[in-house]
């Protein structure tokens, strides 16, 4: 017990949580007041409590709570997922006027629609008199939209463009004196086509959100010489666990070998019987293979890797023209194995094909997952079918990857039932070599992250979590200290 | 062989083969399919577009070969699937059965198949509800799958899908 935090366990206990009781800090004991719009009982130094972070010690954890509680969920909606920026989806999405698609921002609802001259808007879901959903459908194409309540319309730009009988109605002079249009997103903001929306106008521009990470997107549009398009097809799964154990799968290189055993025996299989049939991610030796990663401001961070077998990816074909017009550092990029999350809730997932996978927390306990495959526009029927086939096989919730990672986490969130699972360990490999100082794989496209480290694949680095954890620490601190309104201090995240 | 004769057949494979899921009988279920058997679950575009060219689109599931099918029942098998280490109760429920078209050694089938889940480990339930078209050839005596086509209507998966849940 000697050399444990007072919080870590043992006699001195500082958490002291009932199910079914807000958070009671120092014996006191707080009623529950159920789920409410407001605040749970928590302040800053609850938060601030919930994560240990010590580097000097190599010391790095995250007590469970973070994972299961209701009452931190009603937060991270609030403050994170509709108190900043989430990705919403791609241009290529509503490429005509008067296409729109739906997705959501945190819990809410939002349109994002094409108007008649191209201009693209992000709107609230709702009809402004009585509050009904006004579009329906994933994704369509209308130059109006027409609530089917009152019959209430909108245009594309989600301007109003009629009130039933409202010359009718004998409203006073408060009714007229309103815009009636569809509520606007406060920021709505594109990089290179990737459209991102807050809820929370006080927020710093998207690119200074996302930082250094847009080399990340660059790495995607750029692929192709006339940027990028979705595949047809949108894969959708829901599973029973907390939403951070998603994105931290997705940057655990420790957890591959294990976790994907079934996967790599397949492919190793089918290469030993017909060479032309290796995947890129057939079985490596060890020591021809390098993992790293990086953390940013903000909660984003990237897992990267050199050494795949290059020759199964759609890009390779296309090599020689690729490095002609990127070149040689970044058509390398583009061929390394590369997760980055954009946090909150978007990743681009890249290995023997390219993933964007979006988030939407629904509960402490439950997340819904969108996915779609991205692939450079008009590539040959070639690779596109070697690119659709290798998606499916590793990345679709019915391929044979990830279906046991997300049975995973839900045996992790079965597993944290009670205050007996408190404080996991795997936050703190890595933690010895982690570096300020940035990696010659970082410097090579210019970048600065708040730490870096590479390694083989055996390192498996976990210092990689600490950036979302950090950002997601620090924002929610930020939010319940201040006595108004949330002040969100981007930009600070990691980088104390 | 009379159209009645041949329709009693089919139904008889079609409840055959979810009888083979539901007992886990995956050499049996296997040996129901072509080698060169077409395993296609298309994705979704949109509430009611389904993706149509597995080449250039998204399925859930597209496999071209019964070996293909193999390795998913060895990945159940070697007891190193974490998606596959208690498996799930099943029950295949086939209705709707219409023959579409019917050579002499041929014939397409359209069906309804509800498969009910329970997965003993989470203590939870729920279903996949699908219309399926299949291609059936005849080899001997005996139909075989040619072609399995599986239109899965609730595809907002629950955790993961495979084909014993189809």
């Amino acid at each position: 017990m000697a050399n444990r935090h007072p919080s870590e366990g043992g006699g001195a206990l500082t958490f002291n949580k009932r199910p079914g009781f807000a958070y009671a800090r120092k014996g006191q004991v707080v009623p529950d007041r159920g789920r409410t719009s407001g605040d749970p009982d928590m302040d800053a130094s609850d938060i601030e409590a919930l994560v240990i972070d010590r580097p000097e010690d190599g010391v790095f954890k995250v007590h469970a709570d973070v994972y299961r509680s209701e009452e931190i969920f009603e937060l991270e909606q609030k403050y994170i997922f509709e108190g900043g920026w989430v990705f919403l989806g791609l241009d290529c999405q509503a490429p005509e006027p008067h296409d729109f698609f739906t997705t959501y921002i945190g819990r809410q609802s939002v349109i994002v629609s094409r108007d008649k001259d191209g201009v693209l808007h992000g709107l609230i879901n709702a009809c402004r008199h009585r509050g009904a959903l006004v579009c329906h459908t994933a994704a369509g194409n209308a130059p109006t939209h027409v609530c089917p309540y009152h019959a209430w319309t909108y245009d594309s730009a989600g301007n109003n463009t009629a009130i039933t009988a409202h010359d009718r109605g004998a409203h006073g002079a408060g009714f007229d004196a309103e815009d009636h249009g569809l509520r606007r997103i406060p920021r709505f903001e594109s990089y290179r086509g990737f459209l991102f929306g807050s809820l929370d106008p006080d927020v710093p521009s998207l690119e200074a959100y996302l930082g250094e990470t847009t080399i990340f997107i660059d790495l995607v549009v750029d692929q192709g010489p006339d940027g990028l398009e979705l595949v047809p097809g949108t894969v959708h799964y829901t599973y029973r666990g907390n939403w951070k154990l998603q994105i931290e799968n997705s940057a655990d290189i420790y957890h591959f070998m294990p976790t994907h055993e079934t996967l790599l025996r397949i492919v190793n299989a089918r290469a030993a019987d017909d060479a032309a049939a290796a995947s890129a991610y057939r079985h490596r030796k060890e020591g021809s293979v390098t993992r790293g990663s990086m953390c940013f401001p903000n909660g984003h961070n990237a897992m990267f890797g050199g050494g795949d077998n290059i020759q199964a990816r759609p890009l390779y074909r296309e090599l020689d023209k690729l490095r002609e017009r990127v070149g040689a550092v970044r058509a390398k990029w583009m061929l390394y194995t590369r997760n980055v999350l954009f946090f909150p809730n978007m990743q681009l997932l890249e290995n023997a094909s390219l993933q964007i996978r979006v988030n939407r927390p629904v509960s402490a306990s439950r997340t819904d997952i969108v996915t779609h495959c991205i692939a450079p526009r008009g590539e040959s029927d070639e690779a596109r079918e070697l690119r659709v086939r290798q998606y499916e096989e590793f990345f679709n919730p019915s391929g044979l990857a990830t279906p046991d990672d997300t049975a995973i986490f839900e045996d992790i969130q079965a597993a944290a039932g009670a205050d007996a699972v408190d404080w996991n360990q795997g936050y703190m490999r890595g933690m010895g070599t982690a570096s300020r100082e940035p990696i010659a794989e970082a410097r090579e496209l210019g970048l600065n992250p708040v730490t870096s480290v590479t390694g083989s694949p055996s390192l498996g680095d976990e210092t990689i979590l600490h950036g979302p954890i950090r950002a997601w620490r620090d924002r929610l601190k930020a939010a319940l200290s201040s006595e108004d309104r949330p002040s969100l201090r981007y930009g600070s995240a990691a980088a104390e | 062989m009379t159209a009645g004769d041949g329709h009693a057949e089919v139904v008889a494979l079609l409840h055959r083969e979810a009888l083979f899921l539901d007992e886990q009988r995956w050499d049996e279920w296997l040996a129901l399919y072509t080698e060169d058997v077409e395993y296609w679950v298309p994705a979704w575009k949109g509430e009611h577009e389904a993706t149509a060219d597995p080449r250039r689109e998204i399925s859930l599931i597209y496999l071209n070969s019964r070996a293909r099918l193999e390795e998913r029942i060895g990945r159940i098998r070697s007891g190193r699937s974490a998606a596959n280490l208690v498996l799930a109760r099943t029950a295949h429920a086939i209705s709707n059965v219409l023959i579409e078209n019917e050579t002499a050694g041929t014939v397409d089938v359209r069906c309804v198949c509800i498969t009910h889940i329970y997965d003993p480990k989470r203590r939870s339930e729920f279903r996949t509800v699908a219309r399926n078209a299949l291609g059936l050839v005849r080899v001997g005596e005996e139909w075989r799958i040619r072609s399995k086509k599986v239109l899965v209507l609730n595809d907002n998966l629950r955790t993961k899908l495979d084909f014993y849940m189809l």
